[in-house]
């Protein structure tokens, strides 16, 4: 077992070039966590130079007028009472681990990886978009981190009408904005990806009769991340006038973020003391944990390939260059 | 003295503007039909006809057929609640029952029957009728209320409500969590609807009716401390939290039918005051309501820490309440000090003067369109409203 997973980390240290051998064999159980956050870490970053500058929620200053810049006042009472809006506001400001705000690189990047010639840059529209999809997303984020409290607790109550208020202001605020892109099949997209992550937050993932186990997790992640990433592709090729790529897009969108979610699970397997509670558990009963790590690894790296064959769709570019390295980086 | 000199003026106004639209008789009972919901236009009929040029004139309606003003509107909204509910099926079980609660047909939809009567007023003053501009303006009926609907649910865990329409509240049947879901859900599927409407303009008012509804709650947590200010900002929430989905739902509509900037700021105008004038007395309502009972808890609006209208006017008479207001009622005894204070001074007198002006002005905005059965509708709608102040 050591042996194997040694042999994985000298794999990845020499597939991955950039890495630091030293990284992948001082640490002995989170070793594939790092070499994932460094590799990540490096396309995200690489990739944010491509397209100039990251997103940013740069548009919200013109409407923050005196009332809304009271949210500060709002969530530093909220400090020290455990409201997960205060992590997720937490997240949003302080980000060193480029996590957060990949959503709208992804935007920018599939904007500026459909350009023919090399002169064509970001369309103004274009980056609106990224903006409203970080929007969109921020506003989930802080949403299911509404608490449910069965008595009284000020200290929470409060929490919970911040968050209720803060995540109406982003979804509101990305309604006027998708207004002013004047499209309205944009509009519709993105209306049906809110949707869409309303309704995973009710999905169970458990296998019926018709589904295994694995096939409700998909499902649930299709709806919950896949369907906003993929819309949002799909619409920064309609902004961009990109009609031949447009499938390929939303393709890579859907493939990306469900390969990001199975990361994401298999880091947080890897990192869990209680194995058998974790979701990848009930995916894969009865199964050694060993050999749901690898089955798992397996239905990641299946998106992670299929979301590389749709770049192949686009012209070889800096940002397509781009995806395919951040695409790449999930597979450790 | 000076009330009663409005009330008459009103009057006066009133029958003026409906004697020029129906030529309905004289006296004090030109308006008597007008505060009755269940008037039948059947007897008006031959009048209303005669003000009536163009379209109707050479349709012939059998006499039976004819319905009330308030049939008028409600013909158009049949079936609005089963139109929602189907368009918020396409989810998993638990959400689409969630989303559907509020939607049961027992809400007064008031919302849209004023977007509906505006919608047909401004059809008729543009000899507007095609089938496809009424099927859209419907949708804009439909829309309202959901947006409506999915504020009531997020207000409802923001302020702990327990229950609503006689009913537990959707957060007490489900929990906050999904309830919050479950309101942007209901956003969503009406952002999709207002999409396949294909109409650039409408998205760009029903966008910014988000956008005030979220600034409205927010100006409501804040109070001013600069006292001059303090009306202002309280008129700005009304608008915000209120008065705009009606405003915008009734300038959409007008659009939809081909209305240049004028008529649709007729639209936005009524549907602003109307608004105003409603919000205004559903504030009165919260005082007068508690006042006739005694020992009663006194207005729900002080208990959530609410300055309104009745307050702000009394702070003008009582410099006492200032701080009360500023500390949003929140020490022992505050909002009992405030209501009696309110009762002792001009605040629900000077409330209802300002709710009749915004209900005047609206009158004044529909009187510039062509007479019609609807537009005579949206006269009786505001004068109903001030009827809830008696």
């Amino acid at each position: 077992m050591v042996f194997r997973s040694c042999l994985i980390r000298w794999k990845t240290h020499h597939l991955g070039s950039s890495i630091h051998p030293v990284v992948s064999f001082s640490r002995s159980l989170f070793a594939s966590s790092q070499v994932y956050q460094t590799s990540w870490v490096q396309a995200v970053s690489n990739a944010e130079k491509v397209v100039g500058f990251p997103t940013s929620f740069l548009s919200l200053r013109s409407v923050a007028n005196d009332e809304i810049s009271n949210i500060a006042v709002y969530l530093k009472k909220l400090i020290g009472t455990g409201h997960p809006l205060i992590t997720t506001a937490k997240n949003l400001v302080y980000s060193n681990d480029k996590t957060h705000q990949t959503r709208g690189l992804l935007v920018l990047l599939m904007s500026k990886a459909a350009k023919k010639e090399s002169g064509q840059d970001i369309l103004p529209e274009q980056r609106t978009l990224a903006e409203i999809t970080e929007l969109v997303h921020t506003a989930h984020l802080i949403h299911t981190g509404v608490i449910n409290l069965n008595t009284p607790n000020a200290n929470l109550e409060m929490g919970n009408k911040m968050a209720v208020l803060c995540g109406d202001f982003f979804l509101a605020h990305s309604c006027v904005q998708l207004a002013t892109l004047q499209n309205l099949k944009v509009v519709e997209l993105i209306a049906q990806a809110i949707s869409d992550y309303s309704t995973a937050e009710f999905i169970e993932v458990v296998a019926s009769e018709n589904d295994s186990a694995l096939d409700r997790w998909t499902q649930q992640m299709k709806l919950r991340y896949g369907s906003l990433i993929a819309h949002a592709c799909q619409s920064t090729l309609i902004l961009g006038n990109n009609v031949d790529l447009i499938e390929a897009g939303k393709s890579f969108g859907l493939e990306i973020a469900l390969a990001w979610q199975a990361n994401n699970e298999i880091q947080s397997y890897q990192n869990n003391a209680n194995k058998a509670d974790h979701v990848l558990s009930k995916l894969f009963p009865e199964t050694p944990s060993v050999d749901v790590l690898s089955n798992f690894q397996a239905v990641r790296d299946r998106h992670v390939d299929a979301a590389l064959k749709m770049l192949t769709a686009f012209p070889q570019n800096d940002a397509s260059l781009a995806l395919g390295n951040i695409v790449r980086a999930l597979k450790y | 003295m000076v009330v009663s000199a409005r009330i008459t003026n009103l009057l006066a106004y009133t029958s003026r503007t409906v004697s020029r639209v129906s030529h309905l008789g004289n006296g004090t009972s030109r308006y008597q039909w007008l505060l009755s919901r269940n008037t039948s236009l059947l007897q008006l009929r031959s009048k209303i006809q005669t003000a009536v040029p163009s379209i109707t004139s050479n349709v012939s309606v059998p006499k039976e057929n004819i319905p009330t003003a308030d049939t008028l509107v409600r013909s158009d909204l049949e079936g609005l609640y089963e139109d929602i509910r189907e368009g918020l099926n396409n989810t998993q079980p638990e959400l689409r029952q969630i989303a559907r609660y509020y939607f049961n047909g027992e809400g007064k939809a008031i919302r849209p029957v004023i977007t509906m009567c505006m919608a047909r007023a401004i059809n008729y003053h543009l000899d507007q009728n095609s089938p496809g501009v009424v099927q859209k303006q419907k949708k804009i009926a439909q829309i309202a209320e959901m947006i409506h609907t999915a504020s009531l649910v997020h207000d409802d865990v923001i302020d702990v409500a327990d229950s609503r329409r006689s009913r537990p509240s959707v957060n007490i049947l489900w929990g906050q969590k999904k309830s919050i879901i479950a309101g942007d859900f209901i956003l969503a599927v009406a952002s999709g609807m207002l999409a396949r409407l294909q109409n650039q303009q409408v998205i760009i008012l029903l966008s910014q009716v988000l956008a005030d509804l979220v600034q409205g709650e927010f100006m409501q947590l804040g109070a001013r401390e600069n006292k001059d200010e303090r009306f202002a900002h309280y008129s700005e929430k009304t608008f915000k939290k209120t008065a705009s989905l009606i405003a915008y739902s009734c300038q959409a509509v007008s659009v939809l039918s081909g209305a240049d900037s004028t008529l649709q700021s007729i639209a936005f105008q009524y549907g602003r005051q109307l608004g105003m004038a409603f919000q205004l007395v559903d504030d009165l309502l919260d005082f007068i309501a508690t006042s006739a009972q005694v020992g009663k808890p006194v207005a729900a609006d002080l208990r959530l820490g609410l300055a309104t209208a009745p307050v702000l006017f009394a702070a003008q008479k009582f410099s006492e309440l200032n701080p009360l207001i500023m500390r949003r009622f929140q020490e022992p005894g505050d909002a009992e000090t405030a209501f009696r204070l309110v009762l002792r001074s001009d605040g629900l007198q000077r409330t209802k003067e300002l709710a009749r002006q915004y209900c005047n002005d609206a009158v004044t905005q529909v009187a510039q369109l062509t007479p019609s059965p609807y537009q005579q509708a949206l006269v009786t709608l505001a004068h109903q409203l001030l009827h809830r102040m008696k």
